[in-house]
């Protein structure tokens, strides 16, 4: 890609991944990739958005919506350079699902706000005591890369990151 | 024997005549009333800035007060215009310096404007008093600090979704003590926070105020200090609508909206927070017009605000509102005369939310103001088409945007051409129309015979061939501008309704197949067009003159061809 790669991505095979290797050219990168990439674990293009967006966002003339509108859209904050990894949260009983950028929260605390406010109910996961309340809250579970519908909060944040592909928020009752 | 009013009477009369149109008019009675009419208009609107020189418009209005003007074609909001081709006000702006110096009003859409253009309206206008960049660019707020400190007047600065270079938010600290005249501020597109402080301090000292739009780096926790010191607002634009959920930010913030007794307009609602959304309750019954454009929330979060709002004339939303929602507005917001639904997620093909055309068809059915429709959506039949034209005869902006190219009636797999032939043949005072879908040249034959009050026309991914264009340039009486890309339409059409194209402001074809041949031609031909040809893959003369080329942007001009074009674009000169 014609860029210089930085030894520590240097297990990443660059071409197919060129915008992990370019991430060090991006100074206020959130997360240390480092770390996955020493995991071996590999970070699918095709499940991430990396800003800049993907060419076909970038020059795109279709749909005719303003520039502003799909800056907003692409979840540009205006600044936005950092890599952002977005993944699906559903609720129980709503079919329409939300999506969540985990690489701009810096933990669980701030998962658990976010969703609150994003879904207006209460979150349980794993660090609120055992008691299960009556009224109307949830319990936050993940699907992870195994397949396995695992209570959020058991595992440190950075491992969460690299196994977790979707959020799923079920009511009390039935967990 | 010569007989007519004197100067003074004629002058007193057309004191009265405000529209364009009737000055235009009056223009041309006589030579007499046009002298009387040049010395006595104040206010120009120029729909291109290429069509006339700045010396042309000094030379005839020597007294203007308030100048418009229009730079790029439409298209340039879509990134089909490359960067550099002009539309620069500098000139414009060093012209009228000499010539206004009591300059009151600039609004300039789609323009390149530099600091350098900035500064001088700044030192040149002693009395200036309002500043609107619509979609314009090529200025940062070093450019604003010297409006906003130079102009001891300023009544209005809307710099409504221009891009800014913004270095920081202190420019709006060099607004002086001294000014209180402020009536609208609209600093939405602006990235960096400014100083809240100063914000707030020029906001409580302006008794006028009644516009703020806010930017997103506004916190929702300073909206309500600033609403107690304005709560004569009508229009306010919110910035991030997004807190921790504290009830004292949210009591304070309600009550702050609760005393806004005048309040029309919503619009900002970035980030929004849900929970935050009932305090605005409050004012929704005098809202008559709501931008929800930015606001990513769900149906039912959005069904919620929208059907306190009984008087809503004007909603724009993204399609989260869904079908569900656009029923609840039908039943909700009588009075509903414009309606635009944003695409949330414009690049995925398959759809994110259950918005399809019924949405549309139902707020058809119960508004029955409503006249101004923008949609984005994914599947469409004529079916319903033929409602929403029955439904509504008093249509007179449509715009559909079927987001897959192409696409068929979902139904019947037909081509849409009876769908919007049945727009057209019911919509009689149709001004404007955008097309989308599979469209045969059949559709065109329905605008060319029925559309005769179309003026804007967009077209894209449509038609067999040359018929297409023919049947709308012959047709369409009232055309003023047409946009097409990606079509098949060729030299024929063009070359055949040559004449047509002195009769409108402009036409832009990109992607289609017009020759460069054709090109020449029309350029030799026709003395009052600028045939300007775009192409940035290198000089269109080096290739066959059968090649089709690339974009291709016609205009009639009585200031002959531009002289600041960029490398890529090209004039084809008239023959002498």
């Amino acid at each position: 890609m014609g860029r210089a790669t930085n030894s520590s991505s240097s297990s990443i095979d660059s071409s197919s991944h060129p915008t992990v290797s370019s991430a060090s050219s991006f100074p206020r990168l959130k997360r240390d990739l480092s770390t996955d990439l020493s995991l071996g674990l590999s970070i699918s293009t095709s499940d991430h958005h990396y800003c800049p967006s993907t060419p076909r966002e970038q020059q795109s003339d279709w749909p005719p919506i303003k520039t502003l509108l799909r800056k907003a859209l692409a979840g540009e904050g205006n600044k936005c350079n950092d890599a952002t990894f977005f993944v699906k949260v559903y609720m129980e009983g709503i079919p329409i699902g939300r999506k969540l950028d985990l690489f701009a929260l810096d933990g669980y605390h701030a998962l658990i706000r976010t969703l609150d406010h994003m879904f207006s109910t209460t979150i349980l996961w794993a660090e609120v005591d055992g008691v299960l309340h009556s009224e109307k809250c949830h319990v936050l579970t993940y699907e992870d890369k195994e397949g396995d519908w695992m209570m959020v909060g058991d595992v440190p944040w950075e491992l969460f990151l690299t196994t977790v592909k979707r959020l799923k928020i079920t009511r009390v009752d039935k967990y | 024997m010569a007989y007519s009013f004197p100067e003074e009477v004629l002058e007193h009369v057309f004191s009265f005549i405000h529209t364009d149109k009737d000055r235009n008019a009056i223009s041309v009675v006589c030579k007499s009333w046009y002298e009387v009419e040049r010395w006595s208009r104040r206010r120009i609107f120029i729909g291109n800035c290429y069509a006339v020189s700045p010396g042309i418009v000094i030379r005839r209005f020597p007294e203007l007060r308030s100048v418009a003007l229009k730079g790029k074609p439409h298209f340039a909001d879509f990134n089909l215009v490359p960067e550099g081709w002009g539309g620069n006000v500098y000139p414009w702006i060093a012209a009228m310096a000499m010539a206004y110096p009591m300059l009151e009003e600039l609004r300039l859409k789609r323009m390149v404007v530099t600091d350098e253009s900035l500064e001088l309206i700044s030192r040149s206008f002693k009395n200036f008093k309002v500043l609107v960049l619509s979609s314009c660019e090529g200025f940062s707020t070093d450019g604003l600090a010297a409006i906003a400190a130079n102009c001891r007047n300023l009544r209005e600065l809307d710099l409504r979704e221009s891009e800014v270079d913004d270095f920081s938010g202190h420019w709006l600290t060099h607004f002086p003590d001294s000014c209180t005249s402020l009536v609208s501020l609209n600093i939405s597109c602006l990235a960096s926070e400014v100083s809240f402080s100063a914000l707030e301090r020029l906001v409580g000292r302006c008794p006028s105020l009644r516009t703020l739009r806010l930017n997103r780096a506004v916190p929702l926790d300073r909206l309500p200090n600033l609403l107690r010191r304005a709560p004569q607002l009508v229009e306010l634009g919110t910035g991030a609508y997004s807190a921790e959920h504290r009830p004292e930010v949210f009591s304070s913030l309600a009550g702050a909206f609760a005393n806004c007794k005048e309040l029309k307009s919503l619009s900002g609602f970035w980030d929004v927070v849900p929970d935050y959304l009932p305090a605005v309750y409050p004012a929704c019954s005098g809202i008559t017009s709501l931008n929800l454009s930015y606001a990513t929330i769900q149906s039912p979060d959005l069904i919620k605000l929208v059907t306190q709002c009984q008087n809503l004339q004007r909603l724009w939303v993204l399609d989260y509102i869904e079908d569900g929602g656009l029923d609840a507005l039908a039943a909700s917001c009588k009075d509903l005369q414009e309606l635009r639904v944003f695409p949330s997620e414009p690049y995925d093909m398959e759809g994110n939310v259950a918005l399809t055309e019924q949405g549309l068809v139902s707020v058809s059915e119960g508004c029955p103001k409503l006249h101004s429709v923008l949609y984005f959506c994914r599947q469409m039949t004529n079916a319903a088409l033929v409602s929403i034209a029955k439904n509504r005869p008093n249509m007179t902006r449509f715009r559909l945007c079927i987001i897959e190219p192409r696409t068929r009636d979902y139904q019947t797999l037909e081509p849409l051409d009876v769908g919007f032939g049945a727009i057209v043949e019911h919509c009689k005072e149709l001004q404007r129309l955008s097309l989308s879908g599979l469209l045969t040249d059949r559709v065109f034959e329905y605008i060319g015979t029925h559309a005769k009050k179309l003026e804007m026309l967009s077209v894209a991914f449509a038609g067999d061939g040359d018929l297409g264009l023919h049947h709308v340039l012959s047709g369409c009486e009232s055309l003023r501008k047409l946009e097409i890309r990606d079509c098949p339409f060729g030299d024929k059409a063009l070359l055949a309704n040559a004449a047509k194209l002195e009769t409108m402001r402009s036409l832009w074809m990109s992607s289609c197949s017009v020759s460069f041949g054709a090109c020449k031609l029309l350029g030799q031909k026709m003395p009052r067009l600028n045939v300007e040809v775009m192409d940035e893959g290198g000089r269109p003369d080096s290739r066959p003159e059968s090649c089709s080329v690339e974009k291709l942007y016609i205009y009639r001009s009585v200031a002959g061809p531009r002289s600041d074009m960029p490398r890529f674009v090209w004039t084809m000169k008239t023959l002498s």
